[in-house]
């Protein structure tokens, strides 16, 4: 009776502190989600002044920068999912990389204080959200881990913990170096 | 940055010239160095010798000889070299006419104090090393700015002590070598260090990095296998750490690494990059055993220097594309 009893307690314990561990790992990775989040926000919030500031000297370049507004009012009305929010997320990225490019052929814009400063801002959102990203998946790696990895497989599967999904890095990030060397003064 | 080549035309159009007065002393200086070892070294055996075969066991004169007189004659050495042998300006004169100018050949904007060095405050507010220090020194002072960065480095030697059960107080070394500190050109809030990894990657290293009990920061695990091969992280804040170690600043370490070879402590405190590079050797020191009218021996004293400016560039700490001007 001894036997079953301590036996009890010693499942009950690991069960306790197997579905905690699940729990921390399964909030370290929404916390880093939510930074996502927060800095895709931040980054809604710079265009309509990229926008404003670049559109009286960028003429020939008005498709793309009526493109990035109508994705920036996509991605803010909600209701997607998060593969589809992923998806408008990198192509914000990839159009606000198209924009900083083509101001290369603009040099009256580039000298501007005002571009300069939102430039900046831009860079810097877009560094954050790359950093929350790679933090994202790093959470999302060790939660995963316990997930598949035996013994804790079996604990995920009682309380029906789920792997998740992976960021992929955009394509523009991967060649941050090339597109950073541009503006290098 | 100035390359090896134009170095090396610089040394032969305007130091030789200079160093060859400064050989000449070192020489003199070598010259009465040996003179002082051979003759006291001499007479020190001489009067072993003497006690030996002339002086029988028994008398009082044996024990002088053998034991009292070498100590005499070796204290009389130091003597010796002390008031007639070295040369008390040499150091200086080296670190005026030698390295003084090899960094204002790299950059005329510099400013060197050969005697001063890194604040302990400043070494300790880095995180890179959290023993507590018992001695604390250092020299070889340069500071200024290249393009838009501002930096500081000397060399250091930090040291802890320990009590043998004797009695007796034991020196450690807790680092030694280049100290150097700049403005980073990212802002941020909390910590971040960048520490050599000594344990590698397996499973067991992975569990005594996660729990080190000494420092206050978390482990941040990066993605890159090859950055973890060569350093293990830990910050205040994940997210933090990763926009402070950009990919492209993690390759950039990697390369830093490689091309030194020695220990690398790196951190990110309060807006500024500290940086700490392990060297056994004594930096910008002068050798008396080593001839200043050859290039190949002037040389490793401009590559030390320059790796230390080079840090700006080589870690591209003048992009200054973020909101951090």
């Amino acid at each position: 009776m001894k036997v079953i009893l301590i036996a009890l307690g010693v499942l009950i314990l690991f069960t306790i502190i197997a579905y905690n561990r699940f729990i921390m790992l399964r909030n370290m990775a929404n916390k880093a989600f939510s930074t996502i989040d927060v800095m895709a926000k931040k980054r809604y919030d710079l265009i309509p002044n990229l926008v404003a500031t670049v559109q009286k000297y960028m003429e020939h370049e008005r498709g793309t920068l009526v493109e990035v507004t109508e994705l920036r009012a996509r991605a803010m009305q909600g209701n997607l999912t998060p593969d589809e929010r992923v998806n408008l997320e990198n192509q914000i990225t990839r159009t606000l990389g198209n924009i900083q490019v083509a101001v290369e052929r603009y040099p009256e814009l580039k000298a501007t204080e005002n571009f300069q400063q939102l430039q900046g801002a831009l860079n810097e959102v877009e560094e954050q959200l790359s950093a929350a990203r790679r933090a994202y998946n790093a959470a999302v790696i060790d939660y995963n881990n316990a997930v598949q990895m035996f013994p804790s497989n079996v604990f995920a599967l009682v309380f029906n913990f789920k792997s998740r999904a992976l960021l992929e890095t955009p394509e523009i990030e991967r060649q941050n170096v090339d597109v950073k060397k541009l503006f290098s003064n | 940055m100035k390359s090896l080549q134009e170095f090396e035309s610089f040394y032969n159009q305007s130091l030789f010239r200079e160093m060859e007065a400064l050989d000449e002393r070192r020489k003199k200086v070598l010259k009465r160095l040996l003179s002082i070892i051979i003759g006291t070294g001499g007479s020190m055996l001489l009067s072993v010798l003497a006690a030996i075969y002339l002086v029988s066991p028994e008398k009082d004169q044996h024990f002088i000889m053998v034991f009292v007189a070498p100590v005499v004659i070796f204290l009389l050495g130091v003597l010796a070299w002390s008031v007639w042998g070295r040369d008390k300006n040499f150091v200086a004169d080296f670190k005026r006419q030698l390295i003084e100018r090899i960094i204002h050949f790299i950059s005329p904007d510099l400013t060197y104090q050969p005697y001063n060095f890194i604040g302990i405050d400043t070494f300790e507010q880095s995180r890179l090393f959290l023993t507590k220090i018992d001695r604390y020194n250092g020299d070889d002072y340069v500071f200024g700015q290249i393009d838009k960065t501002q930096f500081w480095f000397s060399e250091i030697k930090t040291e802890y002590k320990t009590t043998t059960s004797k009695g007796q107080t034991q020196w450690h070394t807790i680092f030694k070598g280049l100290f150097f500190v700049a403005d980073f050109n990212k802002h941020f809030e909390g910590c971040t260090v960048v520490l050599p990894n000594r344990l590698g990657r397996g499973a067991i290293a992975r569990i005594l990095q996660k729990v080190n009990l000494s420092r206050r920061e978390k482990l941040v695990k990066l993605e890159d296998p090859e950055f973890n091969k060569y350093f293990v992280v830990y910050g205040d804040d994940q997210i933090e750490s990763r926009y402070v170690l950009s990919t492209s600043l993690m390759q950039r370490l990697i390369d830093f690494r490689r091309k030194h070879g020695n220990p690398l402590y790196v951190s990110f405190v309060s807006s500024f990059l500290f940086l700490a590079i392990g060297y056994t050797k004594d930096l910008f020191e002068p050798s008396y055993f080593r001839t200043l009218t050859k290039f190949e021996s002037v040389k490793p004293y401009f590559e030390d220097i320059s790796l230390a400016v080079g840090i700006v560039e080589d870690l591209n700490l003048n992009t200054r594309i973020w909101t951090k001007q």
